[in-house]
């Protein structure tokens, strides 16, 4: 899923500082799941911005509301009529959902409220792992399913650097190298041979570095 | 509001709190709100004391082992460390908001804890 955390409170109270009606808008997408954005959040949030906007002199009006997915048009078609009546929209989504509701909802002055940080892996309560980079070009299957590319600091395509050590990696010793794994992973499903073949240079377009990325299904279009 | 907000159990707290501000055992400015359980208590409601001029908040639940709900007051403990992250970034003081725990029934806790809360208010 998106992973995502609040922006800290001093960002947050900057960005509304000139704002005195305000409607903060959850998600529950990924951000509900990864206690980012859901409903329990917009309303931590509500209460957070209310104490501090008092604690600096001002007063606020803040209302709540939280969408199935602000990542999908007819979840976030209400916003046009209800985003215009405030002074700004406090979006709880991820960096697609602020975009999304920016596009479609021109009356609308869309704050982000969170800082959107990589596609990850829930390891416990409270915890969560980049698993994914999302470079559109995956991998995996030579790999024993663990990502180089997302989970390598140099994203590295045929084998670790030199700065693995004792199957840590050099920017951290909490940090596994993930080669140090894959070449784990594949030995004891005696495919360590594969790793003998080199991975051709990568194709990094897909990755994002061909500009905006677009995935057309013609089947499904209207 | 009072100054002092105190949430407390239903199982902690056996006395009314006015016969505890007659024996002067608690401070005058102290308000405290009974839950039937402190796992019921939510982070914006300890912001919202606040917000509504209370200087200190605590929370007093049952002791965690000893929960009437199992994990309540384990539960009531982590909103009220959140709230803490929160005070600070709101350049706040995080001890202006605590957690206690008291056995079932005992008041002498649920007395301390108001009175340290108000010596730090």
């Amino acid at each position: 899923m998106i992973i995502a955390e609040r922006k800290p409170m001093k960002e947050l109270l900057e960005m509304v500082s000139d704002v005195k009606r305000l409607l903060i808008v959850g998600c529950r997408g990924c951000v509900a799941v990864c206690s980012a954005g859901g409903d329990k959040e917009v309303s931590i949030l509500s209460a957070a911005l209310r104490l501090g906007v008092k604690r600096a002199g001002g007063e606020i009006d803040i209302h709540e509301d939280t969408l199935v997915r602000q990542c999908d048009p007819e979840y976030i078609e209400p916003l046009n009529d209800k985003g215009a009546k405030y002074d700004a929209v406090l979006s709880m989504a991820c960096g697609v959902g602020v975009n999304f509701v920016a596009d479609r909802c021109p009356d609308v002055n869309v704050l982000p409220a969170l800082n959107t940080t990589f596609y990850g892996a829930n390891l416990s309560s409270g915890e969560w792992k980049e698993m994914c980079a999302g470079c559109g070009a995956c991998v995996l299957h030579l790999t024993g399913g663990l990502c180089p590319v997302a989970r390598c600091a140099k994203s590295l395509s045929n084998g670790p650097c030199g700065g693995s050590q004792g199957g840590r990696c050099e920017i951290n010793p909490d940090v596994d190298c993930i080669w140090q794994q894959i070449y784990d992973k594949l030995s004891s499903m005696n495919r360590k041979e594969e790793l003998r073949q080199i991975m051709p240079i990568r194709d990094w377009t897909t990755a994002g570095h061909g500009g905006p990325r677009r995935r057309i299904r013609e089947d499904l279009l209207p | 509001m009072s100054k002092i907000k105190g949430f407390c159990c239903n199982y902690t707290l056996s006395v009314e709190v006015d016969a505890l501000k007659e024996e002067g055992l608690v401070p005058e400015d102290l308000e405290i709100e009974r839950l039937p359980c402190t796992g019921r208590l939510e982070v914006p409601e300890i912001l919202d004391a606040f917000t509504k001029g209370a200087e200190a908040v605590f929370v007093v639940g049952c002791q965690v082992d000893k929960c009437h709900n199992l994990s309540g007051s384990y539960r009531a403990s982590k909103r009220v460390k959140y709230a803490k992250k929160i005070l600070e970034e709101l350049d706040m003081n995080p001890d202006l908001v605590e957690m206690f725990f008291a056995g079932r029934g005992e008041t002498e806790p649920v007395v301390e804890a108001a009175r340290t809360m108000a010596s730090r208010a």
